[in-house]
């Protein structure tokens, strides 16, 4: 069975890689990550992550953040956390007013973010099937990073000014626990809000695999679909997940 | 399997070292080119650069160009009703390459773009360039054989031919400069040899203009002229230009030049004929400065319609170095908005000249030359 499970995975990655490179854009999702229960209502954990874009050709994200949660109500959690974001921003080409003619050009370059973060999670279970319901704001800054943007007409490299943005992040998720088996599936769609309407959704179906109560596998798939030019350039992609995590008793 | 699991996630890891960028910073700085080769009544464009298109029917060609590179079309061929009209963003350039360009409805070449042009003919070329008869109605503006809304460089050791048939040979709504080492035969059957709004900059080369129409200046600027060097011949042969104005006659006399602001010479020589009714020679609103260089200025046209004058300035005519000799058969040589009836209130000399034989219809003044 588990067999099966994982070959089959592993065909949905790679038959993906191979439809988005007509449309979309794929990339993958890299995840480690360590938790730690500090008492019964207190966790705490550390993670870092490694992302891909252009059909994974291009390395797209580092990241490395820290979180806490908190157990409120039987029913409710609060959480926050920091992450240190260091992106490959994607390449950016400004036309004039009259849309044809090239006015700046910011090449791809590694910059980094930071990310704030404070989230509430309401969860009910019913029988195994667990619903949950996540509020996250979300506030990522963006330093400004000279000598990132030409200039074409005067010849000339400026800055790419520093930047803030707020961004609420509304999560519905559902899980299940299948009786007598160690793949536990998920699937959840989450809305980013920011300035200006809904910028984008993320739809994703995933199993987590614990091994021995200390190990936590996971593999998603999420489909990604871009509303709004939300700054950062990204496209509607596919993504594959891949998570590891490392629970300390 | 893990292992198979794990080897496929880190291959897929290792290849994300690509770079995803679609430009390099060469797609925005440096030359682009485009040949244009005429041949009858066709045209042929050659590859286009990014950013820029081009239409062609018969042997018109219209080129838009959004690219922020600089931009250089290389013409040659012949046609005998064909042209150029090119919009744009940049600075652009046209090396002419023995072309012969005749367009009988309207410019042979037009830059519609409101930044610079520069014709180049390369040394051993011969080009020419002509409108027609008549101008067909545009949208846009047609004002000469070789028009340009902008600034107009001419430059290049070759030769460049241009007739006039309906309006101007070379026409800017900016200034025109012109370089040293080119040959520019200019002729005007229809208007003025050269006519720019914003100023008339010679810097050398050897220039000559022939204007046959009535009223047509040789060279008609709206605003400053200055000459450095060169050698600039200007013959007119036109009468005035007699025109009934709402009931009110208005008559456009020819001249070799006409400046409606300050006129500086400081180089180069100047020899303007006019032979037409009253032709003049130079016809300047502001002050005619004469520093350096050799001007002669010679009207021998009669006095029927127009008044000639050889040299004539609204405010002065003021001479501190170079040569100049003005004569002008039937009247004043030099007028400089006086009435005074001596002549020599009607030039004012800084300076010792060498030589200085002032009458009222010859003016000779020569200062020494200055050897640097």
């Amino acid at each position: 069975m588990e067999r099966n499970l994982i070959i089959t995975l592993m065909l949905l990655i790679a038959g993906t890689h191979q439809v988005k490179a007509q449309s979309d854009d794929f990339g993958m999702w890299y995840e480690l990550g360590v938790e730690k229960k500090l008492t019964n209502k207190l966790n705490v954990g550390v993670e870092a992550e490694f992302r891909t874009r252009n059909n994974s050709r291009t390395a797209d994200r580092l990241a490395f953040g820290v979180n806490v949660d908190y157990k409120l109500l039987k029913f409710l959690k609060a959480s926050g956390g920091y992450t240190f974001l260091y992106d490959n921003f994607q390449e950016e080409l400004d036309m004039k007013s009259d849309g044809l003619t090239p006015n700046k050009w910011t090449p791809s370059y590694w910059a980094p973010r930071h990310r704030f973060n404070v989230s509430l999670t309401g969860s009910v279970n019913w029988k195994r099937l667990g619903i949950s319901l996540r509020e996250r704001w979300q506030y990522t800054y963006r330093p400004e990073a000279t000598g990132k943007k030409y200039d074409i007409d005067n010849d000339e490299w400026d800055p790419k000014k520093g930047k803030g943005k707020n961004v609420l992040r509304s999560r519905l998720q559902l899980t299940y626990d299948i009786p007598h088996w160690k793949f536990d599936p998920f699937a959840n769609v989450e809305m980013f809000t920011a300035k200006g309407g809904t910028q984008k959704m993320r739809y994703q179906i995933g199993i987590d695999y614990k091994l021995k109560k200390k190990h936590n596998f996971s593999l998603t798939y999420r489909y990604q679909d871009v509303r709004s030019n939300d700054d950062d350039n990204e496209a509607n992609r596919h993504l594959i997940g891949i998570g590891y995590t490392y629970k300390f008793k | 399997m893990k292992k198979l699991f794990y080897i496929c996630m880190s291959l897929l890891a290792l290849t994300a070292c690509t770079n995803d960028d679609q430009y390099e910073l060469s797609d925005f700085v440096g030359t682009e080119t485009i040949n244009v080769t005429y041949n009858g009544n066709y045209a042929s464009v050659g590859i286009l650069p990014d950013y820029v298109t081009a239409t062609v029917v018969g042997a018109d060609v219209v080129i838009n160009s959004y690219t922020s590179k600089n931009l250089v079309i290389y013409v040659s061929g012949t046609t005998t009703d064909g042209s150029l009209l090119f919009y744009g963003k940049n600075d652009w350039g046209l090396v002419l390459q023995n072309a012969n360009i005749c367009n009988l409805d309207g410019p042979a070449i037009n830059n519609q773009c409101h930044k610079a042009l520069f014709i180049t003919c390369p040394e051993g070329t011969v080009n020419t360039l002509s409108d027609g008869t008549s101008y067909a109605e545009a949208s846009f503006d047609q004002k000469g054989a070789i028009f340009s809304e902008g600034e107009l460089y001419l430059q290049g050791k070759g030769t460049l031919n241009v007739t006039g048939n309906t309006k101007n040979a070379l026409a800017s709504d900016d200034y025109i400069t012109i370089y040293n080492g080119i040959t520019l035969n200019l002729t005007a059957n229809g208007s003025n040899g050269m006519k720019a709004n914003d100023g008339v900059f010679i810097n050398g080369g050897m220039l000559n203009i022939t204007v046959n129409s009535d009223g047509g200046r040789g060279i008609r600027s709206e605003s400053v002229m200055d000459i450095i060097g060169g050698i600039i011949t200007i013959n007119t042969s036109g009468d005035c230009k007699i025109e009934t104005i709402d009931g009110v006659r208005d008559t456009t006399s020819c001249a070799g030049i006409k400046c409606d602001s300050l006129f500086t010479m400081s180089g180069g020589t100047l020899n303007i004929t006019s032979t037409g009714d009253g032709g003049k020679g130079i016809y300047c609103l502001q002050d005619i400065r004469l520093t350096g260089g050799t001007m002669n200025i010679t009207t021998k046209g009669s006095n029927d319609d127009g008044k000639p004058k050889a040299v004539k300035s609204a405010t002065g005519i003021i001479l501190s170095g170079g040569s100049f000799t003005a004569q002008c058969k039937k009247s004043w040589a030099c007028d400089n908005g006086t009435d005074s009836e001596n002549p020599a209130d009607r030039v004012t000399i800084i300076g010792t000249p060498t030589t200085k034989e002032i009458e009222k219809r010859y003016v000779s003044v020569i200062f020494p030359s200055v050897v640097y």
